[in-house]
Formats: C-alpha cells, sequence, structure tokens
C-alpha cells in the first residue's frame, strides 16, 4: 500500500493506492473459466489514533484501488490505515501528514 | 493530481506494509453487496428507495468511460453527513461502497470503479438517519468487466 497525505489550508487530502487483483467474481480468463471472487472488503482510517474514516468495499472497485479521502488536520498528524481483504489479508500502514 | 502522476512520484513515502491472516470477526455486512437490483440494493442498505434529490451533492465521473475496468468516480457534498455510499445501477452488486464519516472526516471520497455498461451512479450521503441523493450517467464505450 503506498499513502501520502497533504496538508493545505487546514485540509489534508490523502492518496491510498493498494496494489491488489481485486477480482470481482465475474470475470472470466482466457480459457473461459471464472476467476473466483478476491477483493478488499473493509477499510479503516485513524487519526492520531481516532476513528476517521470505516469503509466497507464491494466487487465493483477496480483493480490495484486507488482512493481519495479529505479531512481537517494539520501537519504532523499520524494516520493508521488498515485494510482487509476477503481472504482476511491484512493491509496496514502508517503515515504522518506533510 | 492524476494516477499516474501519483504512482510516479518518487518523493511519496514509502508505507510500512504488512501482510497477516486477520483475526478479527468481520464485520463486512454481506447482505449489502448482493447480486440484486439498484431497487434491492437501496432497500438493504439504506431500508428505503426514496430519497430527496440534492443540489448539495456533487459526482464527478467521466460522461464516457474509456476504460471501464477503473473509472474514476469522485463525490463530495456540502450536507454534513455521517456516512457516504456509492451505487452503480447496471453493476452486477450495485453498492460499490459504504464510508461512515468521524470527527473532522469530511463528505468526499474518489475511487476507480468497475462499471459492466453504460449505467447512472447514484452517490448517497446521510445526515442524521435521513439520505440525500444524486446521481450522473457514465457511458461505457468498451466493455470490460
Amino acid at each position: 500500500m503506498r499513502i501520502l497525505a497533504k496538508e493545505d489550508g487546514g485540509i489534508v487530502s490523502l492518496k491510498v493506492i493498494i496494489p491488489h487483483p481485486n477480482e470481482s467474481g465475474t470475470r472470466k480468463d482466457e480459457s473461459g473459466k471464472v476467476v473466483p471472487a478476491y477483493f478488499i472488503r473493509e477499510g479503516s482510517v485513524l487519526l492520531n489514533g481516532q476513528p476517521l474514516f470505516e469503509l466497507q468495499l464491494g466487487p465493483s472497485v477496480s483493480k490495484d484501488p486507488f482512493l481519495q479521502f479529505r479531512f481537517a488536520g494539520k501537519k504532523g498528524d499520524r494516520l493508521n490505515l488498515r485494510f482487509i481483504d476477503s481472504r482476511k489479508l491484512e493491509y496496514v500502514a502508517e503515515a504522518a501528514v506533510v | 493530481m492524476k494516477r499516474r502522476t501519483f504512482l510516479e512520484r518518487s518523493s511519496m513515502a514509502a508505507a510500512l506494509v504488512l501482510l497477516r491472516p486477520s483475526t478479527l470477526a468481520a464485520a463486512w455486512s454481506e447482505n449489502h453487496f448482493q447480486q440484486v437490483s439498484i431497487e434491492k440494493a437501496f432497500l438493504d442498505v439504506l431500508g428505503t428507495k426514496d430519497f430527496n434529490r440534492s443540489s448539495r451533492i456533487t459526482i464527478a465521473a467521466p460522461p464516457v468511460a474509456s476504460d471501464s475496468s477503473a473509472v474514476p468516480v469522485e463525490i463530495s457534498s456540502t450536507i454534513k453527513g455521517d456516512q457516504l455510499y456509492l451505487f452503480v445501477e447496471k453493476n452486477i452488486t450495485p453498492l460499490v461502497f459504504s464510508c461512515a464519516l468521524h470527527g473532522g472526516a469530511l463528505p468526499f471520497l474518489s475511487l476507480t470503479v468497475k462499471m459492466k455498461e453504460s449505467s447512472l451512479l447514484y452517490g448517497v450521503v446521510r445526515e442524521g438517519g435521513k439520505y440525500h441523493m444524486a446521481s450522473v450517467h457514465v457511458d461505457v464505450a468498451v466493455q470490460a468487466c
């Protein structure tokens, strides 16, 4: 996962890319077989340890999801991100607002 | 910032990434992400299919999507909502995401969405138990779902 959080005028813009196949379960491969569903289902963003965003995601999100959020914050604020996919694998990242 | 620019930005802080099985019980609402009609999805997720249309919600999306496997969609609102939703009417699973907003979180979310075919997109903002909605139409040039 790659994240970037930039503050401008008291508003932080948070950009997140999660490399993930995010298969919807409806796509067929070259041989015509359905590729099993495998996608990111849950996400959370904590700001200085407090909940900020809590997400539930479905199979309609693209491959390698690119998400952008906005919130009130300042430089140096701590962000903790956690995403969980349909195989219960966790993707965790932390960063400071710049 | 364009996605490509973002990917290529070398100064971006490398994030700590861990991969491990989750020990927490899943809170994912399976019943919200079923293969149903848009009306049924509204009822399942929001408990209603009648909303106020609001000019205070903006959905930014390309009118014609050249790549339907990753259509950039942005919802923003001046309503001080506590929950955001995005639905794609013609997708097999209409609900794309639901997002709870806490503290200083602003009602803004941008993400890349798969689209099965040309469709209406519905953005919904919940404010104190009331739902507000806006929609846009996106044409899909080539199917890639």
